[in-house]
């Protein structure tokens, strides 16, 4: 695929993000006879940022380690290891009126665990050489398992109650311009946090040696190798850092939301599948993956759209919204090129 | 090196029987040794977590093989946790994840559920017309898990998605769908509870030796049958074979004259079948109606637990099954009884999966120890 | 050693094993600074595990290594390098969406405030292209690029590293002759620079062109060194196999009968969309090897696919005994009889892990008696396994082994024998003797020749000259998709052949291409 393509990708990719949003607001609003300004609001633009947050954090972790060569299918698993283990040390820290600073705390603890857990997981992958998928699906499984248990063990109950969120970093004077206002100059860190993982995670990728050996290490080991790079060095230092990214995506989500949910599919409730698809959609590029994860996102939000602006639809229907868009999104660009060694654990020696 | 491997023959020779005997014994071994270990570190994080270890695995061994009722309940739970491991591993063996049989199991029960209740006011209320409504209601539910697993074939093969994402998807789009129609428009008007009509009284399976009214011979048996009947799919058709040939080395079974694409569909669909098969007996034997299915188990996701501790092997699949049900039926028993939350079971069965996952973790512990280090 | 030691590169008592397996037994080996030292041995014989351990690919078991007269032991490649040594590999360690500077530059990237410096790095790499002469386009990615592309970029990036010694594995494998000329211009001029140099090769012709001296390795051992201007191919080809070999063409008594493979304007595409084979017609008849010469890469693969139905066709039809099979299955095509040893045995041709029994029904699932109705005969199968485990001498004589366990000779021979125990009409043998043993090639060239004396079409695909010449009644050479030029073996010069390939016809300006005289109203027209 040559850098034309690529662009032309890209420019397809937000164009249709942003097609399916107007599109399905254009929709409701014709069929519901509501103004596309009231569907389509400042506030909308900022949930979705908040929702698109920590699946985009998430898929920028997914997409290094499948770029190295390692498919880390346990993005889901380690985000609600990320989000119990935020509840539980911002409980810890400041019972149920935690500070501003206990949620920070809390965010980089939250962090350190899952990148900690993380480097078992890896070892398990690259040096016993697990089948990736299974143990991806296993990570999962635990997460569903252990998050509730946890959660039980603290709080009695499956789900925490209310903690404390992060609040808005507002500028004075600027916030109060239209628009731009209060969708850049007061909005949450952690948004803002993201669009400089984003952009810091494009640069290291395609700018830097690290960069380089990442993408050699997924495309031809053997290369990087005789090289005098060590492979399995780069893919643990991948694969960490996408369960890092993972953990703090379900600690981001957690900062948003304010409080545990462990019932049913706990709250990370399928992001971090959706993480993949997204990157996989960005064509794994991080700023491909964040403007997917942005309209996965929006997908997300237009359920309170819905209701905010008297638009009768199940939420529950609106709910598969996301899921139904990951199946259109995959069965339309689902050949994306996947580097040719993901999934071959490298042996430099027999 | 395959050339430079000629002065090995005779060894060779002499050790590929003995290699064949090996893994099975070895896989038997890794399969156990995981459960086991899996099982140790949840009493671990029992005790840790200030609960009675013992007395916890007490009630779990209780729960699952302590008298009539925990027997049948346990084999209540197995019949189910057989039928979907089965159809995990008839996907698995393919080399088709099917993640998304819990999905198909949703379906193929809501389906069963609903192609009975539809159809109960236009037949009598005798024992056949309750049999003939068993076999349609069940075949409604083979139809509608094995359509709903196709779509993923289908999308794999002629897409290009990844069906491991798109089957997690419609498990969610399943579990919501299925969710709204309870709720909506096949809710029983009579009952507050969300749930659907309940069956007729005369769509009910003969229980077996024991009282247990929701666990049948019947739906033994055709556990069984069904188990024997795909084993022999696998090993004994030309079908079968161009299954697990695809499943080891693609490029060898197309070679073969297996139509790749074709191949994942067909899999696919067998494989949902299965799992729509396990949903119809789900909601005849022992639920008797549909509710919610977010409360209905998470039959389909611990399956690929069961299928991966059975190797993927479908009689296999029984020992593995029966384990899987005698953990169920204990985790009920705790929940009833102790305070320990009972979600831990389902952490159990994720590191279950983690270390089925990574063989080569036991086969190196094994040889520092010294035990069967022959092996590499 | 007393005085100053004038060897780049000293090897001593190498020794490596895998396993059980001796794959280089007390080699010594002694490369002289500013030369050109041929490593010729046939496939299997250890030179590119003897010079793995020498790149610190592979740790040695036994034996010293020294480089410019210093012992040195390299646990990794990049301690190799470090050295000055650089290798080549047959299989280029390149990273095909990274472009060419990335890969040059790969592992030793000049940064600048963290970020890679592409211009210094354009300006060192510009510099030894300028040296040699070559031209790369340094910001495409290697995919596009074509082998001997390639091969250049490789050259560049073990120069870029500061390589003094290079090793080069098989280089000529995958070039044009033309390439390889121009690559032989390239040693020159390294060699003329004062830079050390490891030619593995197993063609003696090669070996002879461009080396100073000659070692010929075989079964893990060292056999000798001797200069190249004093030795003969007779002499080495005595030293690489231990016996007089003879390439002669056996002789034909039978005569063609009807057409049963017909061919027409058939275009192919291939794995990347591009036209593989553009237009080529061609005929098999009854008792005939059609062999397809060219250089790997010009569209035989995508044909012979497209004959056997794995590859769907792009215009064109194919026929057998005169009924079109163009839109059939491969399946339906197996039934019908077309047998297939593909090109690659190990992914394609058995599945690893199976035995061989079951190995033995592979391509079979729908043929009687193995299967009916789709109900497998397992003891029918089983018995075609004993059959073709005994007839065709596969080692181990036990059908319960794993096709992996089986050397590459005897998984080749087991295919073979398999797919003629289809009692086809067709066969096409893609590169049969590949990477096989020298017992078995004959083996497996008889069986082909008996097969075409029994009535059968052969399709032969090989990029082997002497192969094709000692099977094939007609040859076509393959050329960028098309067959440029069908010859008669009998007549045909190895250069004729060697133009051909390279994408010459035989003619001059002549831009049809060449047809033999044995041509015939049933034969191949371009």
């Amino acid at each position: 695929m040559s850098v034309a393509d690529r662009r032309l990708r890209l420019g397809g990719l937000v164009a249709v993000a942003a097609v399916v949003v107007i599109g399905l607001g254009a929709v409701a609003s014709t069929q519901f006879d509501i103004a596309l300004e009231r569907l389509i609001t400042v506030g909308f633009v900022n949930r979705s940022l908040e929702m698109a947050t920590p699946i985009a954090l998430a898929a920028i972790g997914g997409l290094y380690a499948e770029k190295s060569g390692v498919f880390n299918i346990g993005l889901e698993g380690f985000m609600i290891v990320g989000a119990i283990a935020a509840a539980g040390l911002l409980y810890g820290l400041g019972g149920t009126s935690p500070t501003q600073a206990h949620v920070w705390l809390a965010i980089a603890g939250s962090m350190a665990i899952t990148a900690c857990l993380t480097v078992a997981f890896a070892a398990l992958l690259i040096r016993y050489k697990a089948d990736q998928i299974v143990a991806g699906l296993a990570v999962w499984f635990i997460g569903l398992g252990f998050a509730p248990f946890v959660a039980a063990m603290i709080w009695d109950s499956r789900s925490s109650p209310g903690l404390a969120s992060v609040d808005d970093v507002a500028v004075p004077g600027l916030r109060e311009l239209p628009v731009v206002g209060s969708i850049v100059f007061d909005q949450s860190p952690l948004v803002l946090l993201t669009v400089v993982v984003v952009a810091v995670a494009w640069v290291v990728l395609y700018r830097t040696r690290y960069g380089y050996w990442i993408q050699a290490a997924g495309e031809n080991p053997e290369a990087l190798d005789t090289a005098g790079i060590d492979v399995d060095r780069v893919r643990y230092a991948t694969v960490i850092f996408s369960g890092a990214m993972a953990g703090l995506g379900g600690a981001v989500l957690l900062a948003h939301a304010g409080n545990f949910v462990g019932t049913g599919d706990t709250m990370t409730d399928g992001r971090g599948w959706i993480a993949i698809v997204a990157y996989l959609f960005g064509n794994y590029n991080p700023v491909g993956a964040a403007a997917a994860a942005l309209l996965f996102g929006a997908l997300d939000m237009l359920n309170v759209q819905f209701q905010t602006v008297g638009i009768e639809v199940s939420s529950r229907l609106v709910n598969l919204l996301p899921y139904v868009a990951v199946l259109v999104v995959l069965s339309a660009w689902g050949k994306t090129r996947m580097p040719s060694s993901v999934g071959e654990p490298y042996e430099s020696e027999d | 090196m395959s050339d430079a491997r000629s002065g090995l023959r005779p060894a060779i020779d002499r050790l590929a029987d003995r290699a064949l005997e090996a893994t099975m014994v070895e896989r038997i071994a890794i399969a156990l040794v995981s459960t086991l270990l899996a099982l140790c570190i949840g009493l671990v994080i029992v005790a840790a977590a200030g609960y009675d270890p013992v007395r916890f695995a007490n009630q779990l061994l209780v729960g699952s093989f302590g008298g009539e009722r925990a027997i049948s309940r346990t084999l209540r739970y197995s019949t189910l946790f057989v039928l979907t491991g089965v159809a995990v591993a008839v996907a698995f063996r393919a080399g088709v994840f099917n993640i998304g049989v819990q999905g198909q199991f949703v379906v193929g029960g809501f389906a069963t559920v609903v192609s009975i209740v539809g159809l109960a006011p236009y037949l009598p209320a005798g024992t056949a017309a309750g049999w003939l409504l068993i076999v349609v209601g069940t075949l409604a539910g083979v139809v509608a898990g094995g359509l709903y697993a196709a779509l993923p074939g289908a999308l794999k093969a002629y897409r290009g998605a990844n069906e491991i994402i798109t089957t997690i998807m419609l498990n969610f789009i399943a579990t919501g769908f299925v969710g709204w129609l309870v709720a909506g428009r096949f809710s029983d008007p009579e009952v507050t509870a969300m749930r659907t009509r309940r069956l007729p009284d005369n769509v009910e399976l003969p229980s077996v030796i024991f009282s247990d009214p929701n666990l049948s011979i019947v739906g033994l048996v055709a556990t069984l049958a069904v188990v024997a009947a795909v084993a022999l799919l696998m090993s004994r058709t030309s079908f079968g074979y161009d299954m697990v040939t695809s499943g080891h080395q693609g490029a060898a079974a197309t070679y073969s004259g297996v139509d790749a694409k074709r191949m994942i569909v067909s899999t696919m669909t067998v494989s949902g079948m299965v799992a729509g098969l396990a949903g119809a007996v789900f909601a005849i034997m022992i639920q008797g109606y549909y509710t919610d299915p977010t409360g209905v188990g998470n039959y389909g996701f611990d399956a690929i637990a069961v299928s991966l501790l059975a190797a993927n092997n479908p009689l296999g699949v029984v020992p593995a099954g029966l384990l899987f049900g005698g953990l169920e039926s204990g985790g009920s028993n705790i929940q009833i009884n102790s305070d320990v939350p009972v979600q831990l079971i389902d952490g159990v069965v994720g590191l279950v999966v983690l270390f089925v996952a990574a063989p080569e973790l036991f086969r190196m512990a094994a040889a520092r120890t010294g035990l069967g280090g022959d092996r590499r | 050693m007393g005085e100053r030691d004038t060897a780049a590169v000293r090897l001593e008592g190498i020794t490596k094993r895998f396993g059980d397996v001796v794959a280089n037994d007390d080699v010594d080996f002694r490369l002289e600074a500013g030369s050109i030292h041929a490593l010729l041995g046939e496939n299997g014989s250890g030179k590119t595990t003897l010079m793995s351990v020498l790149y610190g690919l592979y740790d040695e078991d036994d034996g010293e290594i020294y480089v410019d007269g210093e012992r040195r032991t390299f646990d990794s490649p990049r301690a190799a390098m470090d050295a000055g040594v650089g290798m080549i590999h047959q299989h280029f360690q390149l990273v095909e969406p990274m472009t060419v500077l990335q890969n040059v530059i790969l592992g030793h990237e000049p940064t600048e405030g963290g970020l890679v410096d592409d211009e210094s790095a354009r300006r060192k790499i510009r510099e030894i292209c300028g040296r040699y002469g070559f031209e790369l386009p340094l910001d495409t990615p290697i995919e596009d690029l074509d082998l001997g592309a390639q091969q250049r970029v490789e050259i560049v990036k073990s120069l870029y590293r500061g390589a003094e010694i290079l090793i080069l594995d098989e280089p000529t494998a995958v070039l044009t002759p033309q390439e390889v000329d121009a690559l032989i211009d390239v040693m020159r001029d390294l060699r003329a620079d004062g830079r050390s140099l490891i030619f593995i090769t197993h063609k003696l012709d090669e070996a002879l062109d461009v080396a100073d001296r000659i070692t010929v390795l075989r079964d893990g051992e060292a056999i000798g060194t001797v200069p190249a201007a004093g030795t003969t191919e007779g002499e080495l080809a005595r030293m690489m196999v231990g016996r007089d070999v003879l390439f002669d063409r056996l002789d034909r008594e039978t005569s063609p009968g009807e057409t049963v493979l017909g061919v027409e304007d058939l275009s192919v595409r291939g794995d990347r969309g591009r036209e593989q084979v553009a237009g080529v017609d061609l005929t098999v008849r009854e008792s005939e090897i059609l062999g397809i010469a060219g250089v790997q890469g010009n569209g035989q693969r995508e044909l012979a696919e497209a004959i056997v139905g794995l590859r769907s066709v792009e215009s064109g039809t194919i026929g057998l005994d005169g009924e079109e099979i163009t839109g059939e299955s491969r399946r339906q095509r197996i039934e019908r009889g077309i047998a297939y040893i593909p090109e690659n045995r190990q992914t394609e041709g058995l599945v690893q892990d199976y035995d061989l029994v079951r190995n033995a029904l592979l391509g079979n699932q729908t043929v009687e008696p193995y299967a009916s109705r789709g109900v497998i005969d397992w003891r029918a199968v089983e018995g075609h396994a004993e059959s073709v485990v005994e007839e065709f001498d596969v080692q181990p004589a036990a059908t319960d082994a794993e096709a992996a366990s089986l050397s590459g000779g005897n998984q080749q021979k087991f295919i073979v024998g398999r797919e003629i125990g289809h009692d086809p009409e067709l066969m096409v043998a893609s590169h049969p003797t590949r990477g096989v043993d020298i017992g078995s090639i004959e083996f497996i060239h008889n069986r082909l020749i008996e097969l075409r004396d029994a009535g059968l079409a052969v399709l032969v695909v090989s990029s082997k000259l002497e192969e094709i010449r000692k099977l094939a009644d007609r040859i076509a050479v393959m050329y960028e998709g098309e067959f440029i030029g069908v010859v008669d073996p009998d007549e045909v010069t190895d250069e004729d052949l060697g133009l051909l390939m390279a994408g010459r016809t035989l003619e001059g300006a002549d831009d049809r291409p060449h047809e033999s005289e044995l041509e015939d109203e049933g034969g191949v027209v371009e």
